[in-house]
């Protein structure tokens, strides 16, 4: 075999982390006599909305997406991570991941270390937390640690973090005191349409891939229905690859809590399954997919989370788009390209994340845009051609499909945008408008069964 | 013409159109994918646009945009009402101002889905 074949990488940390038990009965023994607690929304410090649910944090770790983490981190652990971006086995990792509760709860619960405690969803047991340790924090500081400031972190932070940002908004509203230790899911939820079909935990990527004859695949991450320039850009960066294009294109679709005026994440997940449905990309080729998780938008350390869950899906290859996970210009526009060519010191890189000690193994592509070249007659890459563009901007196709009129197949394939109104009819609004993003808290993306 | 605003036109639109002899004026983009009108608006209807709609904003082209849809779907109504692309389009639109603000006010919460096949 060539040299220069590049092989499926291992999860990151070495080996996948999978901590859920299926069997019923040993399940029931696991909690027997153990507290209960009923998992809560966060809370915004200040309006109350939901910005967040562990219980997406616990999904997420017990299925692997997070490999190495394990659980609930401890306070050295919150510390290195804040301090160097590595957990306390030297692995790479860019977010604190805690379980808080109130000083009330924490009382009424009366749990101390060495405690097993049940974690209840919607009324059913979901998850075990043996408690290691138990620490108070102080949500503000850590929401400012979280991000970096310009001070700290000059090469890539332009502006101090504010109530704006609703990364630092979920940190800002975690409750007072964090109850750490490895977390166990006993009864596993049922994902709902449509999410269900699109749940490739990393196991089950991995052996999707192998079916496929998949070696090498490129990961394009989502929160959006796909335009067609969207669409060129996974069809273009899966000519990358080794001696022959990527085999495969992942679309790994950030399910979570949604921000008013995005698209629903139903419309997302099945406007990308349309692209493969209407042939615009062999199915053969395409695979649609999700994780759980409230985005930080913390754009260069979103970039290596989303590196990290993609290493372990078993890509081999990541787009990174300009303002890549950002919101607003807390960091520079180019702060994940940065992050991945040179490092960002600061943030714990002296050099890119592939580069460093118990760094990944994922292949970091960075794209531009395409956007429709009238000269050319083509969709055309933004550094490739010099003639005038008509771009795709987000906002007036927005604005396109707030008034009814269909976009045209050449700025959003029909497939599309029929998915976006099948979901405009359901939900009585093409965007999350306020009862969607309260209902979607309230009924989340899964359901329980009795254990 | 100093102001304008821009009438996207999809195939209900175009078939609503016919006959209203404005077929001659339509514009194309994305290479004669995407059909459009536009609307001229006067120095004083533009004023009156953007001192009842806070949102409303001037491009650097001089396109009037960022009004709320239910202003946008009138609009397309009263060109082919109106069988014209001057300025009693926008005239005949802001006689019905409050009916698009009532509206205005539910579009954050409900907008009406295209009457389009899905599945
Ligand atoms: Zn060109």
């Amino acid at each position: 075999m060539s040299g220069l074949l590049i092989e499926r990488p291992l999860p990151h940390g070495g080996r996948l982390v999978e901590r859920v038990v299926t069997d019923k009965k040993v399940a029931r023994k696991m909690i027997q006599g153990c507290p209960t607690y009923e998992i809560k929304p966060t809370l915004h410090y200040e309006t109350g909305v939901p910005v967040r649910n562990v219980y997406r944090e616990i999904m997420s770790i017990c299925y692997g997406f997070f490999s190495p983490v394990e659980g609930s981190m401890k306070q050295a652990e919150v510390e290195r991570v804040l301090k160097e971006r590595r957990l306390l086995n030297e692995w790479i990792f860019p977010y604190p991941l805690v379980f808080d509760i109130s000083k009330d709860d924490l009382n009424k619960l009366g749990v101390t270390v060495g405690d097993r405690l049940c974690l209840t969803l919607k009324g059913k047991p979901f998850a075990i937390l043996d408690i290691e340790e138990i620490y108070e924090i102080d949500p503000e500081e850590l929401a400012y640690k979280t991000f970096g400031d310009p001070e700290t972190n000059p090469e890539v932070v332009q502006q101090k973090f504010d109530k704006k940002h609703p990364g630092w908004v979920i940190y800002r509203s975690h409750q007072p005191y964090v109850l750490a230790g490895k977390y166990t899911i006993i009864n596993e939820p049922k994902l709902k349409p449509p999410f269900d079909r699109f749940w490739f935990p990393p196991r089950k990527a991995r052996e999707e891939f192998d079916k496929r004859g998949w070696r090498t695949v490129i990961n394009h991450q989502t929160r959006n229905v796909p335009h067609v320039g969207h669409e060129f850009l996974m069809k273009c960066a899966a000519f990358t690859g080794d001696v022959e294009p990527c085999h495969g294109i992942l679309v790994n679709a950030v399910i979570g809590v949604k921000r008013r005026g995005d698209y629903p994440d139903e419309a997302i997940v099945e406007g990308h399954e349309a692209v493969n449905k209407g042939g615009y990309i062999k199915p053969e080729r395409h695979l649609v997919s999700i994780v759980l998780w409230d985005m930080r938008y913390g754009n260069p350390l979103e970039s290596l989370l989303h590196g990290i869950i993609r290493q372990n899906m078993g890509c081999t290859h990541h787009m990174f788009g300009r303002d890549h996970a950002a919101v607003g210009e807390y960091y520079d526009k180019f702060a994940t390209q940065i992050l991945w060519t040179k490092g960002i010191p600061s943030f714990g890189f002296p050099a890119p994340p592939t580069e460093v000690p118990y760094g990944l193994k994922i292949r970091p592509q960075n794209m531009r845009e395409f956007s429709y070249c009238p000269t050319c007659k083509e969709m055309a890459y933004s550094e490739t051609c010099g003639h005038k563009r008509e771009k795709l901007s987000g906002s007036f196709l927005r604005g396109m499909v707030a008034e009814g009129v269909q976009p045209p197949s050449i700025i959003m394939r029909p497939e599309v945008y029929k998915v976006v109104v099948k979901w405009w009819k359901k939900f009585g609004y093409p965007f999350c408008n306020e009862k969607y993003v309260i209902n979607k808290e309230k009924e989340l993306e899964v359901d329980l069964e009795d254990l | 013409m100093a102001y304008f605003m821009v009438v996207l036109l999809d195939d209900s639109r175009m078939a609503k159109l016919r006959g209203t002899g404005l077929e001659d004026n339509i514009k194309y983009m994305f290479g004669g994918e995407l059909r459009l009108l536009e609307v001229e608006v006067s120095e004083e209807l533009k004023d009156k646009i953007l001192a009842e709609f806070e949102t409303a904003r001037v491009d650097s082209r001089g396109a009037i945009t960022d009004v709320p849809v239910a202003f946008m779907r009138e609009l397309f109504n009263q060109v082919v009402e109106k069988k014209s692309l001057g300025p009693e389009v926008v005239e005949g639109v802001l006689a019905k101002v409050d009916e698009i603000k009532e509206m205005a006010a539910k579009e954050s919460e409900y907008l009406p889905p295209p009457d389009i096949e899905t599945e």
